[in-house]
Formats: C-alpha cells, sequence, structure tokens
C-alpha cells in the first residue's frame, strides 16, 4: 500500500475516533490500532509507554475536575477552586470515552512514526518542506532515546550513573543541545544537497492501485460511522 | 584554469577569532588536494567556504575571494552550487535526511532539478559505484556506519559533482573499509579536496598536499615536495604514531577483568559474541581490533561491566571506566573543569584537565569546544577517577597523529597503575601503544611486545 494512502486511513481512524461516542466502538479502534502498532516490535515501546500514560492521566484526572451526571459513586473534600469533589458513574464514562479517544489517536500516530514510510510520504508531498519537516519531527523521538541512552551509558562509563528522578532530570538539558547541535548539521547538509532551489524534480512514483483507493475509502467511511453511528 | 580559487580568504566565525588567515588555493580539474593540520586548524572551515557553506550558513565576518567553476561564493548559495560540489561529511548520522537509501541518494538529485526519468539510473549507478547497490532498499537505521558512509558517498557522486569535498570521511571506518571508500571517492575523475587524519592511507593518492596550521598555510606543495616537507617539519604525519615508547618491563600483574566463554546478542539481534574470552592484567596495554561491526565494542563493555553476559562468566576485581566511541556528544555539564569534577574533587579536574592539554580551557563551555578538544575532555573526564580498568573505545577518531602521539605517551606513562583495554582501527596507534593486540575477527590473537 502506498503511505501516502496509509496515511489517509490512519487519519480516518483518528478522526472516526474522536468522533466515536461508544466505549465498544472506541475499544475496538483502540484495539485494532494497538495490534497494528505491535507489528513495529521493540521500536513501539516508547510509544506505547506515552499513549498509556496520557490516555490513564486523562481517565484518572477527568472525573475530578468534572460535574456531570447524578450517581454518585464517591464523594470527596471540598477542594478551593475546584469546589466539592465527587465521581459519578457518568463522569468515569466520559473519562473512558475521553482516555480512549486520546489512545487510539496516539496509536494512529504511532502506527504513522513506527511503519509508514515517510520518505514516499515527503516524495509524493505537494508541499514537501511541510511533509519533510514533519518527517524529520517524528524521527526526533528515536534519536533522542537513543541519545539518552548513550548520555546514561557515558555517565555509567564514568562512574557516576544518574540516580533518581534529579540525576535523570538534569540530563534533559544536554540532551536538548545536543539534539539542536544535530539539527543544525543536518540543516547544513541539506543546504550543500540543494535542498530549497527553485526547480525540483521527483523519483517517479508507482501508480495508485485498487487497495490505495480501498484505503483512503475506508479512511473516509471510518470519519462517516464515527459522526453518525459509532 | 581553475575549477575552484581561494584568494586571500580571511574567515571568523560570529564572535569567535579568525579560523582562517589569508588562506589562497588553486584546485585545477581532477586533481586531489589533500588537506592535513591539527584539530581546529580550519581545514573543515575551508572545505565549508568552497561549498559555499561559509559565509551563507554560518554567518561571520569574511574577507577575500572564493570562486567555484566562475561562480563568486559570496553571490552564489551553497544550494545553487549544489550538482557543481558535493560535500561527504565526518559524521555520516548528521547528513542523512530520510529514511531509505534510495531515497537518500535520491534527495539531491531532486533537489538540483535533474529530470525524473534519470535519477532513479543515477541513484543506481551511484551506489554500484560504491559497491552499494544491494543497499537500494535498505533502511538507514540498519546499516552499520560502514555502509552509511558509503551511502553518503553515493548521495555525493550521484550528483556527478565537478568538484568533491570530504571532510575527514574515514574517521569511523576500519582500514580495510577506509580503502575501498577512498578507492571509490579518488576514482570519479572529479577534483577533489579531502582532509584527513591519518594521512598514510592517503598521501600516496594525492597530487598535492596542503598543511594548514592555526588558520595559516604552512605548506602548499605537490605530493613527493610535501613529503619531504612533513618529514622534515611534521615528522608525525608521515610516521604516524612513533613507536619504541617505553613498555612494561615487569610481568603484568593480577587479572583485573576476565570475560570467558562469553556470548552476546542485543534484542531483537544476530549474536554479536558467541564463547568470546578475554583476560586484562594490571600493568598492560591491550589494543582489541577487527573490522566494523565484529563485536569489539560489545566485548569490552562486558569487559568493563557496562553490558552482562547472557552465557560464559566476566569477573573483575577494581573500579573500571568506558569511555564511549564519540564521547563529545555526552557531556553534561556547563564548564569543562566541572564536567570532569563530576567524578572527582576540582583540584584533581583541573589537573585531569592540563594531563590531557586543556589546562587553559577550565572555564569553557565543552560544547564551544572543536571536535579533537572535546574527545580529550571526555578523556579527562575518566581518567580523573583513576580506575583499575580504563577502556577507550576508538580513542584517536578525529585525532591529529602530534595529539595522537601525545595520547600515547600518557597511556603509557599511566599503564603500571591499572589495566587499559583500547579499541581501534588505528593500527599505526595500536602498535605504538599496545603490549599485547586481540583480534576479534579471525580467532586470533597477536602477541605485539
Amino acid at each position: 500500500m502506498r503511505p501516502t494512502a496509509a496515511a489517509l486511513l490512519l487519519a480516518g481512524l483518528a478522526v472516526g475516533a474522536l468522533l466515536a461516542h461508544r466505549l465498544p466502538a472506541l475499544g475496538a479502534l483502540a484495539l485494532l490500532l494497538l495490534c497494528a502498532c505491535l507489528r513495529a516490535g521493540r521500536r513501539a515501546k516508547p510509544y506505547l509507554w506515552g499513549t498509556l500514560f496520557s490516555a490513564v492521566f486523562v481517565f484518572l484526572l477527568s472525573p475530578l475536575l468534572q460535574s456531570t451526571g447524578w450517581h454518585e459513586l464517591w464523594v470527596g473534600p471540598t477542594v478551593p477552586v475546584l469546589g466539592q469533589v465527587d465521581v459519578t458513574s457518568e463522569e468515569l464514562r466520559l473519562a473512558a470515552l475521553n482516555a480512549l479517544r486520546l489512545a487510539a489517536v496516539g496509536l494512529a500516530f504511532a502506527v504513522y512514526a513506527l511503519l509508514l514510510d515517510h520518505d514516499r510520504l515527503v516524495a509524493a508531498a505537494t508541499a514537501r518542506r511541510s511533509v519533510l519537516a514533519a518527517a524529520l519531527a517524528t524521527r526526533l523521538v528515536p534519536t533522542l532515546e537513543r541519545d539518552a541512552r548513550g548520555l546514561v551509558e557515558a555517565l555509567r562509563g564514568r562512574g557516576v550513573p544518574p540516580r533518581g528522578l534529579h540525576g535523570h532530570a538534569a540530563l534533559l538539558s544536554p540532551l536538548l543541545a545536543g539534539s539542536l547541535e544535530r539539527g543544525l548539521s543536518l540543516a547544513e547538509a541539506m543546504e550543500a544537497r540543494g535542498f530549497g532551489r527553485p526547480g525540483r524534480t521527483r523519483l517517479p512514483a508507482a501508480p495508485w492501485s485498487a487497495l490505495d483507493g480501498g484505503a483512503v475509502a475506508a479512511g473516509a467511511a471510518f470519519v462517516v460511522a464515527g459522526a453518525l453511528w459509532l | 584554469m581553475a575549477l575552484a580559487s581561494v584568494e586571500r580568504l580571511r574567515f571568523a566565525y560570529p564572535q569567535s577569532p579568525p579560523a582562517l588567515h589569508a588562506v589562497s588555493l588553486r584546485v585545477e580539474p581532477g586533481e586531489v588536494v589533500l588537506l592535513l593540520g591539527p584539530s581546529g586548524s580550519g581545514k573543515s572551515t575551508l572545505l565549508r567556504a568552497l561549498a559555499g557553506l561559509v559565509p551563507w550558513f554560518h554567518g561571520g565576518r569574511f574577507e577575500g575571494r572564493v570562486e567555484v567553476d566562475g561562480r563568486d561564493t559570496r553571490r552564489t548559495r551553497p544550494a545553487d552550487l549544489a550538482g557543481t560540489v558535493a560535500t561527504v561529511f565526518q559524521d555520516p548520522e548528521d547528513q542523512v535526511v530520510l529514511g531509505r537509501v534510495e531515497a537518500e541518494v535520491a534527495f539531491g538529485l531532486e533537489n538540483v532539478g535533474a529530470p525524473p526519468r534519470v535519477i532513479a539510473r543515477r541513484v543506481r549507478a551511484a551506489l554500484a559505484a560504491v559497491d552499494a547497490e544491494q543497499l537500494v532498499d535498505r533502511s538507514v537505521v540498519e546499516l552499520s556506519g560502514g555502509e552509511l558512509q558509503r551511502v553518503c558517498l553515493a548521495s555525493a557522486l550521484a550528483l556527478e559533482p565537478r568538484l568533491l569535498l570530504l571532510d575527514e570521511p574515514t574517521s569511523q571506518l576500519d582500514p580495510d573499509g577506509a580503502e575501498t571508500f577512498l578507492d571509490h571517492a579518488l576514482g570519479t575523475g572529479a577534483a577533489v579536496v579531502l582532509s584527513e587524519q591519518r594521512p598514510a592511507s592517503v598521501l600516496h593518492r594525492a597530487d598535492r598536499v596542503v598543511f594548514l596550521e592555526a588558520g595559516r598555510v604552512l605548506l602548499d606543495a605537490p605530493r613527493d615536495d610535501a613529503v619531504a616537507w612533513l618529514e622534515t617539519h611534521r615528522p608525525a604525519w608521515t610516521s604516524e604514531t612513533r613507536d619504541g615508547l617505553q613498555r612494561a618491563r615487569d610481568e603484568p600483574g593480577k587479572p583485573v577483568s576476565r570475560v570467558t566463554g562469553a556470548s552476546f546478542s542485543y534484542p531483537g539481534g544476530p549474536p554479536v559474541l558467541e564463547g568470546a574470552s578475554l583476560e586484562l592484567r594490571r600493568g598492560e596495554v591491550v589494543a582489541l581490533t577487527g573490522r566494523n561491526g565484529c563485536g569489539k565494542t560489545t566485548l569490552a563493555k562486558l569487559a568493563a561491566g557496562l553490558l552482562e553476559p547472557q552465557a560464559g562468566r566476566v569477573e573483575r576485581d577494581g573500579r573500571a571506566s568506558f569511555l564511549l566511541q564519540d564521547p563529545g556528544r555526552y557531556l553534561v555539564r556547563e564548564r569543562a573543569d566541572e564536567e570532569v569534577a563530576l567524578a572527582a574533587d576540582l583540584p584533581r579536574a583541573r589537573s585531569a584537565l592540563a594531563a590531557v592539554g586543556l589546562a587553559g580551557y577550565a572555564d569553557r563551555h565543552p560544547r564551544d569546544l572543536s571536535t579533537g578538544e572535546r574527545e580529550r575532555l571526555a578523556l579527562a573526564t575518566v581518567l580523573v577517577s583513576e580506575p583499575d580498568l580504563l577502556v577507550l573505545d576508538e580513542p584517536t577518531r578525529g585525532v591529529d597523529p602530534e595529539r595522537k602521539a601525545e595520547l600515547a605517551e600518557l597511556l603509557r606513562a599511566q599503564a603500571p597503575a591499572r589495566a587499559t583495554l583500547v579499541v581501534t582501527h588505528d593500527r599505526a596507534f595500536a602498535r605504538a601503544v599496545a603490549d599485547r593486540e586481540v583480534s576479534l575477527a579471525p580467532e586470533r590473537e597477536t602477541i605485539l611486545a
């Protein structure tokens, strides 16, 4: 399948998930995307942790910030600004919906980042500069992960491994500095290779297949289904 | 008419002292010019000036004139010079833009507007020219350092440039890989300007040699004259690291680390090591050599305790320090002395800085240092803790021959206090510094001294 068609299918799934309002349908969408994501193997780990953390955070926090429903499950103390904290079954359902929506969107992004050929997306794009910037930004996650591993290993090699939250937080600044340096080097290499020059051409791509057309149609169908039935 | 000419170029990066002082140079079509000089002497800056990246990309104060193919680089953007000029930088990971080899090699051709029908053909021809045709559908993240550097060269060659600029392109390659790379790069008929820190492998291929020091041209001469000049004035650049350093007279002491029958594979990958053994004794310097990807670094990490074997046994006695490849990337503090003082107190940190020739750099930000200076700073960070086992992974990468000789002397002088393991591709350095060489790939061990 062409990456453009796959990207449109994933976008359709993500939008469909955002519009859907039935828990079983959302759960099924998230599960489908999780299965696709797991095809990437170990590389999926940071994306899965990030998605899980965000979804659990939304599920735990949002019932405390809302005042919806009348079937109280728990009544807590009165907190300044928020007023009385309570949890109702309606709030829990809404929290689960939002958490699953977030999980589905996060997993759709993970599949895009891990399994799609970004080079072909860049080649097919009309707005090439924007798509190239997005593709390079997508590569930032694994690059940062590798640099962070290198920093920790370098410190272990010096006999001063980072300890605790403070020790690891201290690595953020060198990680950012290293990433900026890498970005500058890459920009320089791109300039030297003619990036930004007018009159660019592109490597010819294979024609669209029936599978590609089907994927785009399925993406559109998920959006409509999410808005009307799911 | 010269293909490229540099006339009295004086250049300073923003808020920095001049990197080049009245440098003049002419490059004729098809000529191979070798740029030599210590770290920070201005070689990379001169290459960037020829590519138009200085001053366009870096800014700074630019005086003089640089012309390439009749075009003044002050009036022609680097992107517009692409095609006529192609550059291969030192670190392949910092110049790869796209994720697949075919797209990566096609990137420059697309940018310069090559007709779509010829792009695929030129991509394959360029890959074939560097013996990398089989990589065309591979993802760049799966490639070894040597393969990636060949893809970078293919990306440059695909443009069919008239001037090829190579900035220490073989620093990450093993000697055989470096030879192959140079065979490909210098056999295209394009004029080549090449900077190198391992001149022995390139001197015989150059038509002309330019020696830079502190931003000034000390020598610009045909190869044979240049070799004679180097032998007289800069002998380290022709004989590489000199042999005959003082070796330990006593038998080595007790084992500090002993790896027995160790096997290791990274998650999801094939075995890197199977049944590997290595013993490191106090007082000896061991060089661990072998081709790219044969497991040298993994074995060294097992010996130092950074990895644990999945089979076999590792016994260690005492504290180990390990200096990673490309350690300049992994500096975490904002002053050089504080960086070293992470593992010791400040006075010892300053002594360690002095020992590696960075006495006046205590208050400098590590990321403001040149590549070679960063590597020396990183060396100080592991020497300062006075470990029982010191492991250095490719410590001569990007280090000029004079500094390399100093490093060999430093390691030899401190050898009696510890066991030292040097993982290296640099055969001359291994010969100069090691008592014993362990070569991984063909399962043999060579006793050097």
